[in-house]
């Protein structure tokens, strides 16, 4: 069975979710290209647990068998997260909050 | 050899090494290709940065470095525990013990990665056929599962470290 963009997303976020305890917030950034072919999944990660680098650093990885999409994922710590939201950090270009869907940390 | 040398081969590491993370992010992100090529330039990546910081930091001769492929796993547990990464989780233990962790797992299977590393317990490289049981097995054609995990949030923590030790080559030292 073919899964959607949407599902493998959902999946992403889902199995993300359950392997760090320490990420608390998740934003699925979409763009107006959202559903051409090859445009690909795009996740901003709050985790506690990753190294601060002062900026936010995206990496992409190509599609796979479990992941049949491309995914470019940044990932910040929560104090990066908050520079981010004080307007003191800038989203990688083309990336925007606005029109993002937000995924909090699902209750234990 | 001298100090001059020495540093400028220092100088020479970090800069074939940063052209290797930059290909290696390439090839990480192109679809249809097997996960060895983009394994084996992070792999080559991470050990010259590693020799790189060695020489510079260390005292360790140029003959030392290009001798072995090992140090990059230990390169990491020192760069980890360079005085401006301990100050920064300074009573966020939990979160550093988290760090080191993972990192440390990363280090040492992207350090397995080279051909001549352990390959009697471990012979899956990056690079050449290896013998696992009575199968010949190719590194194209194999999931490198323990590496499959970059895309995951603790390896994704361990890529934002290389490129921090990238980004500060100029302020971190090791010991």
């Amino acid at each position: 069975m073919i899964r959607s963009k949407d599902d493998v997303a959902q999946e992403l976020v889902r199995v993300h979710f359950s392997v760090e305890p320490a990420l608390s917030r998740i934003y699925r950034i979409r763009s107006e290209r959202e559903d051409e072919p090859g445009e690909p999944i795009k996740l901003l990660e709050v985790n506690a647990n990753t190294v601060a680098t002062g900026s936010i650093d995206t990496f992409t990885f190509a599609p796979t068998k479990e992941v049949p999409v491309p995914t470019v994922i940044a990932e910040v710590t929560p104090e990066e997260h908050k520079q981010l939201e004080e307007g003191k950090l800038r989203l990688p270009g083309g990336w925007s909050l606005q029109g993002a869907e937000t995924f909090e940390r699902p209750a234990a | 050899m001298s100090e001059g040398h020495r540093l400028a081969f220092a100088a020479a590491f970090f800069t074939q090494a940063r052209s290797d993370w930059h290909v290696y992010q390439l090839l990480a992100a192109t679809s249809g290709l097997p996960s060895c090529h983009s394994l084996h330039y992070l792999q080559a990546a991470c050990e010259k940065l590693a020799k790189a910081y060695r020489l510079r930091d260390t005292g360790a001769t140029v003959d030392d470095v290009t001798s072995r492929h090992t140090g990059f796993a230990k390169f990491v547990n020192a760069f980890l525990r360079s005085p401006t990464l301990v100050a920064e989780y300074h009573g966020l233990l939990a979160r550093y013990r988290a760090v080191c962790s993972s990192s440390a797992r990363f280090a040492r299977e992207i350090e397995k990665l080279a051909p001549a590393i352990d390959r009697a317990t471990s012979p899956e490289n990056a690079e050449y056929p290896w013998l696992r049981g009575r199968a010949v097995l190719t590194p194209c054609e194999y999931g490198y599962p323990a590496l499959s995990l970059l895309s995951e949030p603790g390896g994704r923590a361990f890529l934002r470290l290389i490129e921090r030790a990238f980004r500060e080559y100029g302020q971190v030292a090791i010991q």
